[in-house]
């Protein structure tokens, strides 16, 4: 087995079409992945205000939203279908209007209405604008009821203790910073990872196991099918450990994402993910007997991955189906196990369940890749 | 021109004739328009569920807790003595917040003091985050407000003064287009296009590692080439941008005059870089898994789900070179948000720069190596052949 390992290592370099693939496609993609995060949250979208008021009121509503740090006030629309075609073209993503006599009914204790409109098509961008404006204009009129108090012969202190009886004390479980960013880096990186695993195992297998290929040599040099077999696939085990332990120390060494659970915990998932990673290129290789077909099976597991996962629209909420379909691939178990293990400090009892599952996974396919394997190898020595 | 139609029908040939292409290219139809779309099916978070640890046990904390269970967004499923308790429910993923009502929380409001309540939710995921906090924040707000009236009102303020004086305007927020906040409204339309352009390019490029060299200038055997892909997405095109959408109830609000513009450019601008990525890496093994690889990546650098505003400056320029970054933007617009020819120009004359452009780096590619390789050129497709295999 170490035999053959050494082999692949010492073919690596003279292959360079694998050797792109299993070191220069992963680490590029780190950097653009990383790239794409790396500012962290949008600041400063475009929003279009339309004032038919005009008034030190409006004026002071526009400036609150120029002064969110979500929003930059860019256009100054008179109606609004001005404004709904700004949003459409994409120039803004959302408008607030102040309607004619807005100051004057507000005085008059008429409870006139602030409009917000916003693109939800591009739903992320959209709450977040949705957010930025409800929060300046919420400003805006606090200091108006407070102005209110005030004149009415009510302390400052007394003022604002009186306009919220009851003040939520909102607390972010496990994500206090709200850092989405690293978050989502840490679970796109495995996705990738796993894409690259698969594809590329199945690659390198079909270098040996490929029809017209010398199988039986490497049999013979490893002493029987599982040692070749392990030798084949373990030496981009090693590579792909180590571009993950690359990428984690990128992510909790430079960008600062906390790691607050058990490293050995993490450690053991890692290992069982990047070979049940490998087991689905090596059993589509084999299954597809070309590597055309077995990048089509490879795709079709790995290439949606990412929506199973859960981190836009959450598991919880899915069908059993999709929650059945997400549960059979690794990334799911690794990701979910990285999220409880670096940012909610989740018990470990709860947590090896993942673990569990990943080593449930790499062995069932394992076995399947081996019995296959040495259902082929009784044939051809049939044959 | 004979060159030409040689060179369209060589290339209608190559992609559906070949089994492994054609599987490529209309198979991942059929298993990406049942698979992708999957977790997205629910469309909406509902009745998240969230614990709630009441150590007050009065009528107002119980009023409390009512209206918050009323919301849509959240369900108070559990009841839980302590935070303890309470936190380790989350991390077993069984609710997805806290909500904590102190000792004393009536008292405190009969009082007219300040009387806080807190709530912990689960910020490992921004969905359930934001649900929670708004299925609370609603009912709270409004809670409050009526006490803070009910306080003025006491204190001999009229009615409708006291309510103005809560709330001087009222607030309101139309989400335009996909007001529902459907989940699979918001990110299918635009994964249709990406995986339109990354079956198509894998497709291609596969076709055109396994080309054989044609008689014929490289211009007329380029522009028979484009026409085949042209011929092809013709049919495919309207299947993932309209036939797909309406299978799954999407809206749709553009017309086909405006997405045949549209399309136009971008299956040009993708067949174009298909060739570049094929010449690039030769081998159609390693094509695929290139195309494989870099989809994620291309979807999060067209700057939909992660808004461009967020992409730091030097990669959205470089993100610009992927046709699928205008692509997505004018077709979600068009298909979407009803957006007019005019409205998208900008997208318009981007993708066709980006089919200009990419076409005669293609163009000079393979002049280069008809050049190089014309005293050859028998073995080349040879080795090429066999390398594929």
């Amino acid at each position: 087995m170490l035999a053959v390992m050494a082999r692949e290592f010492r073919l690596l370099p003279r292959r360079p079409a694998l050797a792109g693939l299993v070191v220069v496609l992963p680490l590029v993609m780190l950097l653009v992945l990383g790239g794409i995060f790396r500012a962290g949250i949008a600041t400063g979208m475009a929003v279009a205000v339309i004032d038919l008021d005009r008034s030190d009121l409006s004026r002071a509503v526009t400036r609150m939203l120029d002064a969110a740090p979500e929003l930059t006030v860019t256009h100054r629309a008179s109606d609004l279908s001005e404004a709904r075609s700004l949003i459409v073209s994409g120039a803004v993503r959302g408008a607030v209007l102040m309607p004619p006599d807005l100051e004057r009914d507000i005085i008059r204790g008429e409870r006139p209405e602030i409009v917000t409109f916003y693109d939800n098509q591009h739903m992320s961008a959209g709450t977040m604008v949705a957010r930025g404006a409800r929060n300046a204009i919420d400003a805006a009129l606090t200091g108006l009821r407070l102005s209110v108090r005030q004149s009415q012969g009510e302390s400052p202190v007394q003022a604002t203790v009186s306009l919220q009886p009851i003040p939520l004390q909102a607390h972010a479980l496990f994500n206090p910073a709200f850092d989405y960013v690293h978050f989502l880096l840490a679970a796109l990186i495995p996705t990738v990872l796993q894409i690259i695993a698969a594809a590329a195992t199945a690659y390198a297998v079909s270098l040996d196991f490929g029809t017209g290929r010398h199988q039986r040599v490497l049999m013979r040099m490893a002493g029987g099918i599982l040692p070749a077999m392990l030798g084949k696939v373990l030496p981009y085990t090693i590579i792909f450990l180590l571009i993950l332990g690359l990428s984690d120390v990128a992510l909790y060494g430079w960008l600062a994402v906390p790691l607050r659970g058990s490293l050995w915990l993490m450690a053991s998932g890692a290992v069982l993910f990047v070979l049940a990673s490998q087991m689905i290129g090596a059993l589509a290789f084999i299954l597809g007997r070309d590597m055309g077909r077995a990048a089509s099976l490879i795709a079709i597991i790995t290439a949606p991955a990412f929506g199973f996962m859960g981190l836009g629209f959450p598991r919880e909420a899915m069908s059993p189906l999709a929650q059945a379909w997400g549960a059979a691939i690794p990334g799911t178990w690794y990701v979910q196990l990285r999220i409880d293990q670096s940012l909610r400090a989740t018990p470990l009892d709860i947590s090896a369940v993942s673990v569990l599952w990943l080593a449930v996974i790499a062995g069932v396919l394992a076995a399947l890749v081996l019995t296959q394997l040495s259902r082929l190898s009784r044939l051809e020595a049939q044959a | 021109m004979s060159e030409l139609s040689t060179a369209f029908r060589a290339e209608l040939h190559a992609v559906l004739g070949d089994r492994q292409v054609r599987s490529i290219v209309l198979l991942a139809l059929v298993i990406y328009a049942l698979i992708y779309p999957l977790p997205y099916r629910a469309e909406l978070l509902r009745d998240v569920p969230v614990v709630l640890v009441d150590q007050d046990r009065t009528t107002a904390s119980a009023e409390l807790a009512r209206r918050v269970d009323a919301s849509e967004a959240v369900a108070l499923t559990h009841d839980a003595p302590d935070m303890v308790e309470a936190t380790r429910l989350v991390h077993e993923r069984r609710a997805f917040g806290v909500m904590l009502i102190p000792d004393g929380f009536e008292r405190a409001l009969l009082r007219g003091d300040q009387s806080p309540v807190a709530l912990y939710a689960d910020a490992s995921y921004f969905l359930m985050y934001q649900r929670v906090m708004q299925g609370a924040a609603v009912p709270l707000r409004q809670l409050g407000a009526e006490i803070e009236a009910g306080r003025l009102i006491a204190h001999g303020t009229p009615r409708a003064v006291a309510l103005a004086q809560v709330s001087p305007a009222n607030q309101i927020e139309v989400p335009l287009f996909n007001p529902a906040a459907g989940y699979a409204t918001y990110v299918l339309p635009a994964a249709f296009v990406l995986i339109l352009q990354q079956t198509m390019m894998m497709g291609l490029a596969l076709a055109a590692t396994r080309r054989r060299p044609l008689p014929g200038h490289p211009v007329w055997r380029l522009l028979g080439r484009a026409a085949a892909w042209l011929t092809i997405w013709a049919g495919l095109l309207p299947l993932y941008l309209i036939v797909l959408p309406v299978l799954y109830g999407l809206p749709i609000l553009g017309g086909p005059g405006t997405l045949t513009m549209l399309g136009l450019p971008f299956v040009l601008a993708a067949g174009f870089l298909a060739q570049l990525v094929a010449a690039l890496f030769r081998r159609s093994e390693v094509v695929q898994v290139v195309l494989l690889a870099t989809g994620l990546p291309f979807f999060f650098l067209s700057g939909f789900a992660w808004p461009v505003e967020a992409i730091p400056a030097h990669l959205n320029a470089l993100a610009q070179l992927i046709p699928s970054t205008p692509a997505i933007d004018g077709l979600v617009r068009v298909t979407q948000m009803g957006a007019t020819l005019p409205q998208i120009a900008p997208v318009l004359w981007h993708l066709w720069a980006l089919a200009g452009g990419l076409g005669l780096i293609v163009l000079a590619v393979e002049t280069r190596s008809a050049a190089q390789h014309t005293p050859t050129a028998c073995e080349e497709p040879a080795a090429s052949g066999n390398s594929s295999r």
